[in-house]
């Protein structure tokens, strides 16, 4: 019961210091939510490229779209004679067509598609290899497989983590410098309280709780405007990404969704380490019980 | 109940302390003094464990405080009333909410709180001014609040650290009449001021310090020692 009575106190306080601190609060919140953002922004984006070259990379599979004019009988046929081949289908333009049209409102144009062929391969090994054969292939105008995608792709993660890390570790920065000093200002309010609770023998967990979850608090505020700005992208764009990445590479299928779940829960995460802990400095530096 | 024992203590290295040796027993009551720069507030202070001392012992009921660990500090200061010459009450509290502060912080039940903080105001004779403010209170009244807040929580040893500075001559004498009344219930009582007309008026034990050494230490004293010595 003690403890519950203590931890009350805290609470209260808690409330308290938020009270005093007015138009601080939202200063901090802001610029924390626009890092968290940020940061999870490029979490989700780098996570869905993790999974899309994760199964693009597992696909031992190249397309070959062949030059007009060019049968495609005879050049899977041709094709079938190359090493670690396993199976060569053939979608005729005309099929292709048909599809796009299917899924896409398309102009009533002539079709302007090629004859497909999808390789499929015994070995992953083999892909590079077989691909720069395909190449040498005359009557083929020009192949793409999963693997060279997910090396560009990859590529571009990379850049967007140290890009992303690069931002997010200055904007927390930033953060940990206004809430330090919102939360020095409460301190200096506060001065006579700690005073008084510290010469009278009351834990400095009492005296630095409230303003430990003060920071806390701009974490968690914080992370639910990030989280929310992150679900109404994921509901707005993800659509149009998946369509873009499908017509782009139409032999990946369905795209794995991630969910944002554990995306949400980093951001929460790191908001409040980054609150709390810039409180929890602050006050170690500014108050010596 | 407090003893300390070749406590020396410098900043910057002068000497704030030197030699110090006391012995306080448990229900006695003391004045400290000397002029300012004497020492008496670093000894204090090494008394309430916001400084240590750089070379000897001091004991507190027995403890020695010098080698508490900072999580143990405020377990000592939970056994110590501290009253201080500018009262630190809390302006936007009521009387009673200034006393019960430290004891709800302290997680304790709210009808203890009540029952104990009546107590102690009435110790002091400020039952009747429970929900006033202290802006609204004389320099006698607050410094009463402040030491009703110091005895709340029962403590062995009150130290007051020059209560009646800021005090007319008669609410000093009452302040330190007060003081004595709460050490006959048993509580010993360490004041340092260097107020010659209340020292001089109650002839109680004067402990003079001067330049960090007790230049005299005398039972039912008078605040002449600085004369002597100036």
């Amino acid at each position: 019961m003690r403890t519950l009575r203590i931890l009350w106190r805290i609470a209260r306080e808690t409330v308290i210091g938020l009270r005093r601190s007015g138009w601080s609060n939202w200063l901090v919140i802001s610029i924390l939510a626009i890092a968290l953002t940020i940061f999870g922004g490029v979490l989700q984006t780098t996570l869905t490229i993790k999974n899309v070259v994760s199964s693009w990379g597992s696909q031992l599979e190249i397309s070959a779209y062949l030059k007009e004019g060019q049968d495609p009988q005879t050049v899977a046929r041709t094709i079938s004679q190359i090493p670690d081949v396993q199976i060569v289908e053939i979608v005729p333009k005309e099929v292709a067509w048909a599809e796009m049209q299917s899924h896409y409102k398309v102009a009533a144009v002539n079709n302007p598609l090629p004859n497909t062929l999808h390789v499929r391969l015994s070995n992953p090994a083999a892909v590079e290899k077989t691909a720069e054969r395909l190449k040498t292939i005359g009557a083929i105008e020009h192949i793409r497989y999963p693997l060279k995608l997910a090396r560009n792709l990859n590529k571009f993660r990379q850049f967007l983590e140290i890009a992303g890390l690069v931002i997010t570790a200055s904007l927390s920065a930033a953060t940990l410098i206004v809430i330090g000093n919102t939360i020095h200002l409460v301190i200096q309010s506060k001065q006579r309280e700690i005073e008084i609770l510290s010469l009278t023998g009351v834990s400095p967990w009492y005296i630095k709780g409230p303003l430990i979850l003060q920071g806390a608090s701009y974490g968690t505020a914080a992370a639910t405007i990030a989280s929310s700005v992150l679900w109404v992208i994921h509901l707005y764009l993800d659509p149009y990404l998946h369509d873009q990445l499908l017509s782009f590479l139409p032999m990946t299928g369905v795209l794995a969704d991630n969910g944002l779940l554990p995306t949400f829960m980093v951001v929460l995460i790191l908001g409040v380490a980054v609150g709390a802990g810039g409180s929890a400095w602050t006050s170690g530096r500014y108050i010596k019980v | 109940m407090i003893r300390l024992q070749n406590v020396y203590k410098e900043y910057n290295g002068k000497p704030a302390l030197s030699d110090v040796n006391l012995h306080i027993g448990l229900g006695e009551f003391a004045f400290l003094t000397g002029p300012s720069g004497a020492g008496k507030s670093t000894l204090m202070r090494l008394l309430y464990r916001e400084e240590t001392p750089d070379r000897g012992v001091v004991t507190i009921g027995g403890i020695n405080i010098t080698r508490l660990s900072r999580g143990q500090v405020p377990l000592l200061r939970r056994r110590l009333g501290i009253v201080f010459q500018d009262f630190k009450l809390l302006s936007n509290q009521t009387v009673f909410d200034n006393v019960a502060y430290v004891l709800r912080a302290l997680g304790v039940d709210e009808l203890d709180v009540r029952r104990r903080v009546a107590s102690a105001l009435a110790i002091v004779s400020l039952e009747d001014k429970v929900s006033a403010f202290p802006e609204t209170l004389s320099g006698g009244e607050q410094q009463r609040v402040g030491i009703a807040r110091a005895i709340v929580n029962g403590p062995p040893v009150l130290l007051a650290d020059e209560p009646t500075g800021n005090l007319d001559p008669q609410s000093s004498l009452e302040i330190v009449q007060l003081l004595e009344r709460i050490s006959e219930r048993g509580t010993t009582v360490l004041i340092s001021t260097h107020d010659v007309p209340i020292v001089n008026a109650l002839r109680r034990r004067v402990i003079t310090l001067k330049n960090g050494q007790v230049m005299g230490d005398v039972d039912s004293g008078v605040y002449e020692y600085e004369a002597a010595v100036r």
